[in-house]
């Protein structure tokens, strides 16, 4: 802050006050986004929470009524609900899991020089933009052995006994749309973590070669640091976005067989759109809420805690 | 001149109000390329009669088609017409104007079956929420020429001849012998053998109690248990919904296949006529088979702004001429007497199903789609439950009792809003 | 990375391997998608799992293209998708910015309420938006759409600006508004230029997610005229069959656009920032 301001003749060039920048630059700046996600999301966003404490059938408006927690209380001894709340987390964190570090890897890859790189870069986004309908309906093509080659294929190596459908099979159904969506997210966390590897000065890297550091040293030490921000995000919303990822599932499989890959959201739509029953539905949207909620809180703690920038 | 002007201004209002089109939005939900075709040019005939009157065709696709028209009704979009499936009858039915009136006063109300009737009155036995537009009927189609293979001389007749051709084809290697619909939409097939073995399709006894887990019932589930397990049907076809069903017979995967007359085109297309044939479904140790019957038809909503013009476009898409057509593209049985005359449905494809109009051991088993959560039973609990069965981790006797638990628990709530 | 470091021949054979398994990979179902779009119909089933169909078509192509509306779905689909990506990443870059830059009272607030919006599954809140968008009007037009998955998208992109901004050091602005200009100008002339690959990243995404969005696009539009093209492959599962031909046709040539798109903002995606922008 500097204490004598001196302005130019003729220009009034007015110091923002202290309040403006604190209170109200901000808000100018995000008026637009919450404006509007106020508008169509918040309030949706409102009922459709309330839903889950009262009971609600679709095509009887009329009949609802407020229950308070009965919807919850059902929700908790129901069989169901904590059958698909465990299907729910092996399909995020194996989505997850694969998705980060092959994207991860693709990133890094992407951030050398090579032949060809344009192309590439190109031809890996592809999956994501497929619409996630067509991913499933192929995928699901392809493992199936009457007209696809991976069975015949995972035979062969050995992996299956014999060419069957392991869409068809409760044990190994999961895998299914758990492949698909890693296809499907690769690029997501590439391109993201591509653009951030970007913009890490390439100096860093000089510097710490002349200093001697070997490849892993720099990975760690600056490469990682530096991505840690994005790592977070990334990582965060995409595991929010895959916890609530109905499509794949309920394209490939449709929750089964058996509910063996039954997840939390494909509960949630059989209940609301089959069932008519909103207010079981939201009740168990708004678990799922709390859970991914209490998840972003401890990954931005964790966030703060480890990285120092 | 005060008269001069009012006849020019009543003459004014009488021409906006002619030249004013009446718009009727109807929505069809089992959608596809072809039938809207057809629906499109009965629908410009209408227009054509009735000059100054415009329909809006929506077609919903049809994999979304319920939860797509359950928000638009919640939402307040409300068409004035709509193609109604049995199953959402029960779910709907309060919304419907009732067409009995209209139907004693029409021309063509005389020459609907009676079948026809009872069930466009099937929520409550007497209000006529819809008028049906056909029939989808079950019967059973087998490959003749995978038959002939395993040495199998004719088609089954009864359960026992059904299972011993099912291994006999099995042998073969890499055939099965039942396209079993494991997946959704498979109920029917579970009813059938539960009905047929244990020789009776009512689905409430006296007492208003599921019929389901009755000792013959569990026998018919146990049939199709066994089956499935046996291998005597394809491992895949715990999820195999009806695209797969058909594919798996008209790739000659799987020999018998039980369906409505609407399989039989897409079967036809795909197969020569030599090499399949369609016979009724076999009957159990009472003498009888009980195949299922389903329907969809044309209702009006009741927040149609002008009833009778919605009652003339249903009458229009029902009337003899234009059911028949609508019937042979759709693959339905048509709803009025005398059809099984036309030349079209005298095919010896089409044999198995009349006979199975037409004889007394085949009773057509109605589901009870009056019940209001009937469709999320077939689509939801039964659809899991039936795999749990299929797959071991229940027995048959579990099985019925989930069914009949539910079922006499929507039955008795259904009785006491009567 | 460094032009210093000499890669060992094994190294260099070992990128392109891994490479080349990224890229198989990812085209592999593409290719079968295609594969599937000039199968003959009657071939579809018989010769599914060949590697290669006996005979080509481009029957399917020629229908989609000629019988169909899907180019007018298409035309939906850009109209919505580019309106979307467009307006989206300008909000996103002043909110993401404001994020970055500011550490003001109510900011955990907003921050958890954009989370959150991204946690209740869109299917419940179907209905009510429904309604919303019925009372106000604007049912069965793209207007509604763009409106919609805008509101949507925001949280994302905001916080995948935030991350861009958070990556240009603070100082640059400040050096630019003690040179005279208003927090605004320098934000234009200074720091949107070095943050050219987020933004190409954000409308990348926004694009790609509204082209491919299915749930809403379905549920608020009704007739033909105003269909975007993932509704449009719906129609072609019907109770009878799934026109398999026409379908994969239709989603190749609707990649066609996903594509040119990412090529076209992939010269700023790859633009890196030129070091020695902060003098010392």
């Amino acid at each position: 802050m500097t204490a004598i301001e001196t302005t130019a003749p003729g220009t009034s060039r007015a110091r923002p006050s202290f309040y403006l920048k604190y209170m109200v630059e901000p808000y100018l700046y995000l008026s637009p986004a919450i404006v509007l996600i106020a508008l169509v999301m918040l309030v949706p966003l409102a009922i459709g929470i309330s839903y889950a404490f009262q009971s609600v059938n679709l095509l009887r408006p009329f009949q609802t009524g407020w229950v308070g927690f009965e919807n919850f209380q059902t929700l908790w001894s129901d069989r169901k609900f904590w059958l698909a709340l465990t299907n729910t987390f092996w399909w995020t964190l194996g989505s997850i899991f694969f998705q980060f570090f092959l994207g991860l890897g693709l990133a890094l890859l992407l951030n050398t020089q090579f032949h060809g790189k344009r192309l590439v870069q190109a031809l890996v986004f592809l999956p994501w933009a497929v619409p996630t309908f067509l991913s499933a309906l192929t995928w699901a093509w392809l493992f199936n052995p009457t007209i696809g080659p991976l069975p015949h294929w995972l035979a062969a190596v050995g992996i299956l006994s014999e060419p069957f459908n392991i869409l068809g099979d409760p044990n190994l159904a999961m895998w299914g749309p758990v492949t698909a969506n890693v296809w499907f997210g690769i690029p997501f966390f590439a391109i993201t973590l591509l653009a951030a590897l970007q913009s890490i000065p390439g100096e860093l890297y000089e510097a710490a070669e002349i200093d001697g550091a070997t490849v892993w040293q720099s990975f760690t030490k600056i490469t990682l640091p530096f991505l840690a921000p994005m790592i977070a995000i990334t990582v965060m919303l995409r595991t929010i976005w895959i916890a609530n990822f109905a499509d794949l599932i309920f394209v490939m499989t449709g929750g089964g067989p058996a509910n063996s890959t039954q997840i939390l959201s494909t509960y949630i739509f059989t209940t609301a759109f089959r069932k008519l029953d909103f207010g079981y539905a939201s009740a168990i949207a708004v678990a799922l809420l709390g859970l991914l909620l209490l998840y972003a809180v401890i990954l931005l703690v964790l966030r703060r805690k480890l990285v120092k920038i | 001149m005060r008269g001069l002007i009012g006849a020019i201004s009543a003459m004014a209002i009488l021409a906006g109000s002619a030249a004013h089109a009446e718009t009727l939005k109807l929505v069809e939900v089992i959608t596809s390329p072809e039938r809207t075709e057809v629906l499109k040019k009965q629908v410009e005939a209408f227009e054509a009669a009735n000059p100054g009157t415009e329909v809006e065709i929506v077609s919903l696709p049809w994999g979304q088609a319920f939860e797509k028209f359950a928000t638009m009704v919640a939402g307040g979009d409300i068409p004035d017409v709509v193609e109604m499936p049995d199953r959402w009858a029960g779910i709907y039915k309060d919304k419907l104007v009732d067409l009995n009136g209209y139907i004693a006063d029409w021309e063509y109300g005389k020459t609907l079956t009676q079948k026809t009737l009872d069930m466009g009155r099937q929520t409550d036995g007497k209000t006529a929420r819809m008028i049906p537009y056909g029939f989808y009927l079950r019967a059973l189609f087998y490959n003749k020429k995978l038959l002939e293979e395993a040495g199998v001389s004719e088609p089954p007749k009864t359960m026992e001849d059904f299972m011993a051709a099912s291994k006999a084809v099995s042998e073969l290697d890499g055939k099965y012998g039942y396209c079993l619909r494991g997946g959704p939409g498979g109920l029917n097939g579970w009813i059938m053998m539960a009905a047929t073995m244990n020789g009776d399709n009512t689905f409430f006894d006296a007492d208003g109690k599921s019929t389901l887990n009755q000792p013959g019932s569990v026998e018919g589930l146990q049939f199709l248990i066994d089956m499935y397990q046996n291998g005597y049907a394809p491992k895949d076809s715990v999820s195999w919904g009806f695209n797969e069903i058909v594919a798996g017979f008209y790739s000659g995967t799987c020999v018998f296949l039980d369906q409505d007359p609407d399989a039989l085109i897409a079967v036809a297309e795909r197969m020569n006529e030599d090499d399949f044939a369609v016979v009724p479904m076999p009957v159990g140790p009472a003498g009888k088979a009980f195949p299922t019957i389903g329907f969809a038809g044309w209702a009006m909503f009741d927040t149609t702004k002008d009833k009778d013009l919605s009652w003339k476009l249903i009458a229009s898409l029902s009337s003899p001429e234009a059911n028949k057509e609508w019937a042979k593209r759709v693959g339905v049985i048509p709803i009025h007497e005398g059809a099984e005359q036309d030349p079209y449905f005298k095919t010896p494809q089409f044999a198995g199903w009349f006979e199975t109009l037409n004889g007394d051991q085949y009773v057509p088993t109605v589901m009870p789609t009056y019940l209001e959560q009937f469709g999320y039973f077939a689509d939801s609990i039964a659809l899991e439950t039936s795999q749990e069965a299929l797959l071991g981790q229940i027995s048959a006797q579990d099985l019925a009792d989930t069914w009949a638990e539910f079922l006499t628990e929507e039955y008795g709530r259904w009785k006491a809003a009567q | 990375m460094s032009a210093l470091r000499q890669s060992s021949p094994l190294a260099v054979t070992g990128k392109y391997l891994a490479l080349a398994f990224y890229v198989g990979f990812a085209l592999f179902p593409l290719y079968w998608l295609a594969k599937i779009a000039v199968t003959p119909d009657k071939l579809i089933f018989t010769e599914g799992t060949a590697l290669i169909p006996s005979r080509f078509t481009f029957e399917n192509f020629r229908t989609v293209l000629l019988a169909t509306d899907f180019l007018a779905y298409f035309r939906n689909s850009l109209i919505v998708s580019l309106g979307t990506a467009a307006i989206t990443t300008c909000i996103a870059a002043a909110a993401g910015y404001a994020f970055s830059r500011f550490d003001f009272r109510g900011k955990r607030l907003v921050v958890a309420v954009m989370l959150i919006t991204q946690m209740f599954p869109l299917l419940m809140i179907i209905a009510p938006i429904y309604k919303i968008v019925a009372a106000v009007g604007l049912l069965n037009s793209l207007t509604s759409l763009i409106i919609v998955y805008t509101a949507f998208n925001i949280p994302f992109a905001t916080f995948l600006m935030q991350s861009f901004f958070d990556g240009i050091p603070k100082d640059l602005e400040e050096a630019g508004m003690i040179d005279g200009c208003t927090r605004f100008q320098a934000l234009r002339k200074i720091i949107l230029p070095l943050t050219l690959p987020g933004l190409g990243a954000t409308l990348g995404f926004i694009f790609t997610a509204a082209w491919s969005e299915l749930l809403f696009a379905l549920m608020l539009i009704n007739s033909n005229d105003t269909m975007t093209f993932p509704v449009g492959l719906l129609t072609f599962v019907s109770k009878f069959s799934v026109d398999w031909g026409q379908m994969m046709a239709a989603g190749v040539l609707a990649l066609v656009p996903s594509c040119l798109f990412f090529l076209f903002i992939q010269r700023y995606l790859v633009q890196g920032l030129t070091s020695g922008a902060v003098k010392g």
